[in-house]
């Protein structure tokens, strides 16, 4: 941290207009969904995350416990304190961890995705949001896309749900047609899809590696993929040319993947195009103009010119959106996570990609 | 550079740390088996306030499928990231010679030298207890 950093200079009273796309805000127990939640669900819920493949050292920063106890992520004070107000956040798009697309029951998976719904609308977007820093993001189980496609139209008019999200953990990748009531809910209603990493190879979910992974390290490192084989099937299945209007951005899969893959796409395709003939354009076209990605966790090599000539292949001017993750433990501080950039480079990546995907004011 | 009184032994047993502010600088005081250490609290990965992190032993260098335990209560993980560094040394467990955090000398004195006003207003002292003293 420099005494010359814009961002710092500001921080504070002032905003600096940094858009955080991935904040993780927690219950702070889950009697507080349960008390969403109809019976019988109320009386199964039991809350847990992933059950395995936990981080072995710890989760959230520790930082990050609220002085008055509680989760991290927990108390909406001690974050706004700790996160937006430390860096001038202008707007932090909240993702809650619901891990509800790992059930079996489809019904299950849907009445906890829409608890978490109506508990993230009456507290971090309702009583906790007197002044609209808190953006919020639709929970959907994917195992029944009509029951999302119903949860998606019964929010879409909140004026603090910016987009409808999921886990990138799945039975089948995102661009088969058992998902297409998900796109049309969110093209009719002009929300963008978020897709999470969590719950790969968790309960119904494959895991995007071949076979289940041993430890932490090799299922957290392979997260990448699933975003990867996601990306690759909404392309090659046409789903862009079928919803046109239809966006999607990836929190937490990785950066760094990406011009090598559309790279790959687009080369094949040149042989290939004849199987996906729906495609009218190089796939590289349509993650452009429907796809964005968020920075966290942004990869760091050696030499800060190799991230920047990526940056440069991937067109982050027009693709990348700022995310610290916080809470969790792979947290990325906006003054410190990145190389020196160009001010507008820095000013797209940190505002203006995400005011104007999220359509921000 | 300079003498900082930063404590007394007796207040920080083995195993304990807490942090001071010396000079406007953060810094983490941590008594491991009886000797004095003290690290700048700002990891140098992204500066997040390291000395809050955890105090434990690490695994060792090992062959594949083998764990070995050892240096409890010497390496301290940052409290985001997880990195590892020696209590002892500042230096990271995983690259010692490139990432680093400052550390600073840390000397235990004799109570005499701690002005005698301020030992009789805000301490009771026993005898056998000595000083803790950072130097910057």
């Amino acid at each position: 941290m420099t005494q010359t950093d814009p961002l710092m200079e500001t921080a504070g009273a002032v905003r600096t207009g940094i858009i955080d796309c991935d904040v993780h805000p927690s219950p702070r127990s889950m009697d507080e969904i349960r008390g969403y939640m109809p019976m019988p669900w109320k009386d199964r819920y039991q809350g847990g995350g992933r059950g395995f493949y936990s981080n072995p050292v710890h989760g959230s920063r520790l930082d990050a416990v609220p002085p008055g106890g509680g989760p991290a992520g927990s108390d909406p004070g001690f974050l706004r304190e700790q996160l937006t107000e430390a860096y001038g956040t202008a707007h932090a798009i909240l993702l809650p961890r619901a891990f509800c697309n790992m059930h079996p029951d489809p019904d299950y998976g849907t009445a906890i995705a829409a608890a978490f719904n109506d508990w993230l609308a009456e507290t971090w977007l309702g009583e906790y949001n007197h002044d609209g820093l808190f953006k919020g993001s639709i929970t959907v189980a994917h195992q029944d896309p009509q029951a999302a496609a119903r949860e998606i139209d019964r929010w879409a008019d909140h004026p603090h749900f910016v987009q409808v999200m999921t886990d990138s953990g799945a039975r089948a990748p995102f661009g088969q047609r058992q998902y297409y009531p998900i796109y049309e809910a969110c093209e009719r209603n002009g929300l963008p899809l978020a897709i999470h990493p969590g719950t790969d190879g968790m309960g119904v979910n494959v895991q995007p590696s071949p076979g289940y992974p041993t430890r932490y390290i090799e299922w957290h490192t392979c997260l990448s993929l699933s975003f990867q084989a996601h990306l690759v099937s909404f392309v090659t299945e046409g789903v862009f040319e079928r919803f046109p209007g239809f966006r999607v951005v990836l929190v937490e899969g990785g950066v760094s993947w990406l011009p090598a893959l559309t790279w790959r796409m687009d080369a094949e395709w040149k042989a290939l195009r004849s199987e996906v003939p729906w495609l009218t354009r190089p796939p590289s076209e349509y993650v452009k103009d429907h796809v964005r990605l968020t920075t966290q966790p942004l990869e760091r090599p050696d030499s800060d010119k190799h991230l920047l000539n990526v940056f440069e292949a991937m067109d982050a001017g027009s693709v990348l959106m700022f995310a610290s993750d916080y809470p969790h433990w792979d947290f990325d501080s906006p003054t410190h996570a990145f190389p020196k950039m160009p001010d507008e480079l820095r000013e797209r990546i940190f505002s203006e990609n995400a005011r104007s995907f999220y359509g921000l004011g | 550079m300079g003498r900082h009184v930063v404590g007394r032994v007796g207040e920080l047993p083995p195993g304990d740390r807490k942090v001071v502010e010396v000079e406007g600088r953060s810094i983490g005081l941590f008594n491991v088996n009886g000797r004095f250490h003290a690290l700048k609290n700002s990891c140098p990965h992204q500066a997040a306030p390291l000395c809050l992190g955890s105090v434990k032993g690490m695994t060792m260098p090992g062959k594949p499928g083998e764990y070995v335990w050892d240096r409890e209560g010497e390496i301290l993980r940052c409290p985001w990231h997880g990195w590892e560094f020696d209590i002892l040394t500042g230096r990271s467990v995983f690259n010692p010679h490139k990432t680093r955090v400052r550390s600073y000398e840390v000397t235990v004195e004799p109570p005499a030298e701690f002005g005698d006003e301020e030992r009789v207003e805000t301490y009771p002292v026993s005898v056998e207890d000595g000083l803790v003293v950072v130097h910057l």
